[in-house]
Formats: structure tokens, sequence, C-alpha cells
């Protein structure tokens, strides 16, 4: 149960090299080894995507993986997002704050992964593109008016 | 001293606001957005545990031995709890009514499925979890009493063997000539309705990290907790601790909706910590502990409901039977939730006269818990669908059945038959603005083109009152005791003019760290990034409950009118003694002290607070160099409630119409909302944008109560929904973006004119869309009286329709 395995990930341009047990999650593994708490855990059975990260560029549930599956893979992680340079936040970042495209916010960086995903294919979505890339993501306070509206302020900045 | 606190933004010390009643971008969302926000999970302690917890797998059955053995002598387990250290430290949660609560772990036997059993803490939770795989409990399953109706028969078993029947409370309240006016009434519209389980559900579960420092005997406790000061009190009966000796950390929390949980936690985690020797231990609630066992579940009901109708269409009468099932007692004050209604029971009708009858029950599901609203979403539900089955019987429009019984503008304040009082409203302004926007005569034409084809298009109007700004005296009658809700805080104003709030509450979502800043920056005319929001744990906070019952934006801001009054007040003293004036020739506008009618006789703030803390010498003879002042308001005029529960209570009454539009599939029964509008008006709109987003939040919390979500029950009290997969929240695909329109009558009584508004759109939605599947249905000679009026129910419907 607890065989141990070493990995090697790079998160947020950082390469880590880690023994990890086989069966913790990739999400307690950036949480609790890495110290990257962004990453939120709001349903641990794949439904709620406050867990999602970036895989190799892919939104990915961290919650339905273990840590030993992405070795050797880049992730980004919502605390990748700000220009430690400048300081500045990433344009999906503000888009959400001037949007007002979140509430109690838990939920908030797992929708700026599936939203930097869609980003990424599509500079240009649609409202109906927009819902299909979200359509993963659970948010119990805004109603995702504000979502949508953020996303689109980001599209048009990223 | 009395301190008047501002009726209006107008009456603010600035020749015009810059930051109140506008949309400004809110201060806690920089850490949101950047995953910086101290979430309780991303929060440890040095030598910190884990924590897990065993859980029932029967809804009932007497608990004959725990063997934790095994478990504890497993390497990395540090502690193990079980019902024999419970016994010994710990007493029954506290209830209102008295007598029907549990331990927060079984002592000899489980009344609902996932009811805590064992606890392990250990060096992770992986381990910890291994641990209770080793514990071996025995049972002795006993008959189950699945739901309130088998709850309430002669030969059901008893749950709480100290009481002789599962009945928590039975009590009729009768306000006015009820008989009468239904006797005297053309019409009696009567309807049986039945609200299954649904409830909050934020994204982030419930956690803690607790501590008992076993030398001293005091405890600490960081959690997401929505009421601090609340769960310190009960923590305090239930661990047999003085109130003093516990201190509560409220953390960031990931929503709450009032369905946070938590007692059962923070005690299993707490008397861990104790046997561990005060090792600090963390408890994260996972889902599916949270959909079968936390804090989620609420609003289980079964309805008889009538109104007396005269043949204009005048409802003069209300009588509900509310037959409430309560789960396995009543540790989560599900019992308020009855008792809310009463703060707006006849809703915007002016409705004589009427009689609420209720039995609530305990049973084998797991205990119900507050949700946003608590309670009278059902209740709205019921009062909405029977104003729709007067209007169909009597051929009135539903829009013009609702404008005929309005309260009128020049009837406010305006006493409801329960006994709360509304403080202000214009209904059909609310009503008229709405249809306009809908257009709604287009919308009926319509309606009648898509009949025509075939296609089941309905219309729902549905309008409500919102209480807001809630009071204990509201729960009186399920035995809650007290009357007014104080809420304090602290202004303090630094050397060099940097002002601080410091308030007993932690971010839940609604923005009012941002609300306090916008005040205290409009008040002493500075920039808004000179203002920072501290958080006081409970052991240094000024009295404080926190969200809830629509009260927070309200009560903050009178917290902080007050205390900034106290400080203006000081100021004047100070500048007049520096500006060798008298103390009534100062005032304080735009940030500057100055004498009246003398131009440029002024003085900033900062330097008045800088002469406080630092010329000693400048002050006249006795000031207390001390430029900061705490103020804890309550809502003015609040009394005792008579025999039959009546009192002033919710202090503002906001109002909403909503206008729906859907479409119900006749092949699958599926329901789409095509169009959907909103008009409320919550007095004065303090962040435009913040009341926005709760009013479609709530939007979207109704669309799930209404459609989707359900806490099913097995026969023998099996929950089957446990995972998002069963438990189905909306997605931004079911949620329609509404159109949302305003009318803004202030309320005369509160802080700058605003009401509470976070409550008035689940207390709308799930109304008026089951409205607007009913009219849709309504060519088929069926109704929907069954929440959530999920495919599998409308489809069945229609089927018995086309037999």
């Amino acid at each position: 149960m607890a065989t141990k395995q070493e990995i090697s990930v790079t998160v947020n341009g950082v390469s880590y090299q880690r023994e990890v047990e086989v069966r913790m999650t990739l999400a307690d593994f950036l949480r609790h080894e890495l110290g990257l708490g962004g990453t939120h855990v709001g349903c641990e059975h794949g439904i709620c995507g406050a867990c999602n990260i970036l895989i190799d560029g892919k939104a990915m549930r961290s919650c339905l993986q273990l840590a030993v599956q992405v070795d050797g893979a880049q992730i980004t992680t919502v605390e990748g997002l700000r220009n430690l340079e400048t300081g500045e936040l990433h344009p999906v970042q503000q888009a959400f704050i001037e949007e007002h495209g979140l509430q109690c916010g838990f939920c908030t960086p797992g929708f700026m992964m599936s939203t930097l995903e869609l980003l990424g294919e599509n500079p240009n979505p649609s409202d109906e593109e927009i819902k299909h890339a979200i359509g993963g993501n659970l948010c119990r306070c805004t109603g995702y008016e504000n979502i949508l509206r953020s996303i689109r302020l980001a599209a048009t900045r990223v | 001293m009395a301190i008047e606190i501002p009726k209006s933004p107008e009456e603010l010390p600035t020749t015009s606001p810059r930051f109140v009643g506008k949309n400004v971008n809110r201060i806690e969302d920089p850490g949101l957005v950047a995953g910086t926000t101290e979430f309780i999970d991303n929060f440890s302690l040095p030598g910190m545990l884990h924590c897990a917890i065993l859980r029932s797998p029967h809804a009932h059955a007497r608990v004959v031995k725990v063997n934790a053995d095994a478990a504890a002598q497993l390497p990395g387990v540090e502690a193990v709890l079980t019902g024999e250290d419970i016994k010994r430290w710990c007493n029954p949660a506290t209830t209102s009514p008295e007598g029907w609560g549990t331990y927060p772990m079984a002592v000899d036997k489980v009344l609902f499925v996932g009811e805590p059993v064992a606890a392990v803490a250990a060096s992770s939770r992986y381990v910890a979890e291994d641990a209770l795989e080793l514990i071996e409990v025995e049972y002795e399953t006993l008959p189950v009493v699945k739901d309130a109706r088998e709850g309430l028969k002669p030969d059901s078993p008893v749950l709480f063997e100290q009481h002789e029947s599962n009945v928590i409370h039975d009590r009729t309240h009768i306000w006015g000539d009820v008989d009468k006016v239904f006797a005297e009434a053309d019409h009696v519209i009567q309807e049986k309705f039945r609200w299954n389980r649904c409830g909050a559900n934020p994204m982030e579960t419930f956690g803690c990290v607790c501590q008992w420092d076993v030398i001293q005997d005091n405890l600490t406790c960081h959690g997401s907790y929505q009421t601090p000061g609340f769960i310190g009190l009960g923590r305090s009966a239930s661990l047999n601790l003085p109130s003093n000796k516990i201190k509560v950390v409220s953390h960031p929390h990931g929503g709450s909706f009032g369905g946070k949980g938590g007692p059962r936690g923070t005690d299993i985690a707490s008397l861990l910590s104790r046997k561990a020797n005060g090792k600090p231990v963390k408890y994260i609630e996972d889902r599916m502990e949270y959909l079968t066992a936390g804090g989620g579940q609420s609003w289980d009901r079964y309805y008889d409901a009538s109104i007396a109708v005269k043949a204009d269409g005048t409802v003069t009468g209300f009588k509900v039977d509310l037959l409430d099932d309560q789960g396995a007692g009543a540790e989560g004050y599900g019992t308020i939730s009855v008792a809310k209604p009463l703060a707006a029971f006849t809703g915007c009708y002016r409705i004589e006269a009427a009689k609420y009858s209720l039995k609530l029950v305990a049973t084998n599901r797991a205990p119900t818990y507050p949700y946003r609203g608590y309670g009278p979403p059902p209740h709205n539900f019921v009062l909405e669908s029977l104003m729709d089955k007067a209007a169909r019987s009597l051929q009135i429009d539903v829009a013009e059945i609702r404008r005929l019984n309005y309260i009128r503008p020049d009837q406010f304040p305006y006493t409801i038959p329960s006994g709360n009082e509304y403080d202000s409203g214009n209904y059909e302004a609310v009503l008229d603005k709405v249809l306009d926007m809908a257009d709604y005569k287009k919308m009926r034409e319509e309606q009648a083109k898509a009949q025509a084809e075939g296609r089941l298009v309905g219309i729902g109007v549905a309008s409500t009152v919102e209480p807001g700004v809630f009071d204990w005296n509201a729960y009186a009658t399920v035995g809650v005791p007290g009357v007014g809700v104080p809420e304090g805080v602290k202004v303090s104003i630094d050397i060099l003019g940097n002002i601080t709030v410091t308030v007993g509450f932690s971010l839940e979502g609604q923005g009012q760290y941002t609300l306090a800043v916008q005040i205290v920056a409009d008040y002493f005319g500075v920039e808004m990034d000179a203002v920072r929001v501290a958080y006081a744990a409970t052991d240094v906070a000024p009295p404080h409950f926190g969200p809830g019952g629509s009260r927070l934006g309200v009560a903050l801001s009178g917290a902080i009118l007050g205390a900034c009054k106290k400080i203006e007040e000081k100021f004047r003293i100070v500048a007049a003694g520096l500006m060798q004036c008298e103390p009534e020739h100062m005032e304080l506008m735009d940030g500057l002290m100055r004498i009246k009618g003398v131009p440029g006789a002024e003085m900033p703030i900062a330097a008045v607070a800088g002469a406080m803390l630092a010329r000693s010498d400048l002050l006249p003879p006795g000031m207390e160099p001390c430029p900061e002042a705490t103020y804890v308001w309550t809502a003015p005029g609040r009394n005792e409630p008579d025999d039959q529960g009546r009192c002033k209570s919710y202090l503002t009454a906001a109002n909403a119409t909503h206008v729906v539009l859907v479409e119900v599939d006749r092949d699958t029964g599926f329901t789409d909302i095509l169009q959907y509008f909103i008009v409320d008006d919550c007095g004065t709109r303090l962040n435009p944008s913040t009341v926005e987003g709760q009013l479609q939040g709530g939007v979207a919390q109704g669309v799930g109560a209404a459609l989707y979500e359900e806490y099913v029950y097995s026969d023998d009290a099996q929950p089957l929904a446990s995972t998002f997969m069963d438990y189905l929240l909306p997605t931004v695909s079911e949620v329609p973006i509404t159109e949302k329109g305003e009318v803004v009558t202030p309320s005369p009584f509160t802080p700058l004119g605003a009401k509470g508004c976070g409550e008035g759109a689940i207390h709308t939605t799930p109304a008026v869309i089951v409205c607007a599947i009913n009219d849709a249905l309504s060519p088929l000679g069926v109704q929907v009286r069954e929440t959530p009026a999920s495919p599998n129910r409308v489809w069945n419907l229609i089927q018995q329709a086309q037999q």
C-alpha cells in the first residue's frame, strides 16, 4: 500500500523530482507535497472540475489521476498564471475579477484552467463553445452568467 | 449616546459617494483568482494529524460492539475515538425544541446512514482511512422509519427513546378569523404538494483543524465556519468547556448557503486532538460524506394547503398544513426552516387571515440543516401554485390576480397576519416593469401559436417577498430564545491615516469585505486601497454573528457607519481643539475636518489621527488618544413574540417578480427554460454587481431545486444520491441567463436604505418554474405538485394524461 515510486514533473516551469506513494492522487501531490494549494478539491470523483489543471496543455481532473501517472509531464496550476516578473495577473484572472466571475472563488481555478485550454485551441469562441468548454465545471455561487462574461472578456485579451 | 446611522447614501459625509452604490471590483478577488486565499485545507499546523470518520451503513441499528484495537495498532495512527470516549467527554447537541439532539458520534445506536461511529487521527488521511478498515463494528439492525408519514404512525419505532413519539413539534397557529374568511369565500382552492429534500452543496465541503490544549484546557478550532461565534457557543455546550476557553477561527470558505455543517466534525476532531495529547487534528469532509451526512439536506415536506378566494379574485385566507421530515433529530436547526415563513407567510398579498399547522417528525433520514432562504422557498412554491390554480379556475390572468391582491404602496409599513412588519415596497411597479421587459402580451401570443402546433409551452409569473435581516425572535415558535442579533466591527485609523476595519466573519462569497471598504472609504474620503479588512477570531472580535438570513450587508453597514460616526465625534473634539473653535462648528466632509462656513479652515483626518496618537500635548484635557471605535449594530424595533408567534422579526422586505417561459418536451418530460426575466426591489443597491450576482446565483440554485436536485432515499432509508452523479447540480447548460431589472424603494429603517437581498431569487425561482411547467401542461389536464419537476416525474404525468 505504501509503495513509493520516483517521479519527475515540471509544474509551472519548475522541475520537481519526488518519491511519492503510488496511491497518492495528483491533487494531493500538488497541494500537500508541492504546497500548491490553489488547486481545490470539490468532489474527488471527477464531476465538479474544481481541481482542473493543465497537463501538457489539456485541462484534466487532478483528483482522478495518481501522481505517478504524470511522470514526465508538464503541468500548469493556478499558481503558474501570474507573471512572476511583473507581478501582473494573467488576463484570464483579470477578466474574472472585472466581470465578477466569482463569488466564493473555490471553483474559480478550475474554471480558469478550462478557459485556458479553450482559448489555447480557439481564441475566438462562440457562447456555445464556451459553454461546452466549461460544461464540466460546477459553480454553486454565480449562476454562470458572469463566468461567461469573464471568458468572453478574456478571449479579447489572451 | 445615541448614534444616528445615515439612512441613505446622500447622508454620508461626502460631496458625492465614489464607491457606495457603484460597481466596484471586489477586494476579495485577487487572492481568490491567484489561488492564495487560505481555505481551510490549505492551512496546517506543525505536528498536525489527519482525521477520518467511520460511518454507519445502517439507517437504524443498535451499536453492540466497536473494536478498534487493530486500528490503534496501525503505524501512523495516534488516536482512535469511539462512543465510549464521546460518552465520557461530550454532551448531545443542543436543539430547539430541546431534547432532539444526539452525540456527535453514536454511543449506543445509529439513527441514519452516515452517522459517525468511530474516528481515527493518523499521520495522513490515507493512513487514517486504512485504519478505518480495521475497525470492527457489530450492529443489531432496528426497524426503520423511512419518512415522516411512517414516523407518525402509532406503531412506528421511536427514534429518541426519551420521547413518546417521533413528533418533534406539533402546533397550530391561527392569525385572524380564518374560519370566517373561508366560510365566506366564493371559492376555496385546495391542493397537496410534496417538496423533496434538496440542499446547499457549496463547492467546498466542511473542514476544520482543531487543537485541544491539554495543559490549559483551551480549544482552538480553525475551520470553514459561517457563524464562528455560534459554533463556539455550541462547542462549549457539547464539549463541556467554558465559552471563553474556545477560540474559533473562521477561514475563507468556498460557499456555505447555510448548509456548511460542522458541529459534528469539529467535536470529533477536537476530541481526537484531546486524545492525541493535544496534537492538532485536521478533518476535511469529503463530498460523499457531505451528501450523505453533512449539513446539506433541507426541506423534506408534505403540504396540504388552501386559499379562500372571493368571486373577483381577492384572496382573503391562506391555510397551510405542513408535515416536515426533520430526519434524525433537530441538531441542524432544521426546525427553524418551518418557523421562518412566519416572516412573510402571506407573501406579497393582502391576505387577512391565515392558519399554519405544523408537524415536525424525526425519521431515519439524515438530520436537516439550513439552506439559503431557510424555509420560504417551498412555502412560496405552495402559495404561488395556489394563486395560479385560483387564476385558472376564475379565468383571471396569473399576473392580474397577483396585482389585484398586492399590498399597495400606501399601506407600508404593513403588518401581515403572522405578525411581521414589511418596511416598504412597490409591488405593482415591479410587476409592470417585468411584464414590460418580458413583453408579456407578446409572450402569451407566441405561447398560443406554439400550443396550436401542439407544443407544451408555458409561462410562469411569481411574486415573492424576501424577509431580510433575520432576528432570533422569528424562530421563537420552535423554542429559539432571544431578540436581537448584534453585529460589531472596529474601525481604526492609524498614525498615517490608513484605516483598518476589524470584523468577526470571514470570506464566503458575498463580497462583504468589499462593502466594508466601500463604506469606510466614502465616509472618510479615502481611496479604497487605504482601507483594509482584518478578520478577528472569536476570542477578540466584537460581538458578531456573520452572514445568514439576508442580514450581513445591512448589519455590517450599520456597524461600520456607527463606528465611523463615533470616530467622527472624537475627531470633531480634537480638531476643534487644534483649530481653536467649538466642536459643534466642526464638520467632516470629503476626508477633511473643517470649520463650517470658513473656506480653507480644514485638516485631513490623517492629521487628526496623527495628532491623537503623537501629540498628546495638543489634545483637550482628558481626551482619550484613540482614533478608533467599536460599534455593535442590531436591528431597531424588534420585539418579543406574542402567543401566536407574532412579532416584528425580519427588518426588511425585499420584493421580486420573475417571469419565465418554458417548453416541456412531450417525449422526454424535459423542461427547457427559454426566457427568464427578473425585476427585483431590494432598496438601495450598495454594490449593484454584487446584488446581481446574488440574484443570478439564487436562480441557479432555484433551477436545481425546481428541476434536478433531490436527496433520494430507498424504503429502508438508504441514501441513493451520494455522489454528484446522482445529486444533480445545475451546470452552465441548465441555468438560464436572466434579464434583470430593478425598482428601488429604499427601506426607511435601515442603514443607507438597503434591504437583505441574498435569498430573493431562490425564494422565487422554484415557484415560477413549476408555475410555468403547469401552464405548459394545463392543456393536458395534469399539473406538477412535487419538486423537483424532473423529466421522469413530468414524463409520467404526460403519460397519465394521454391514457
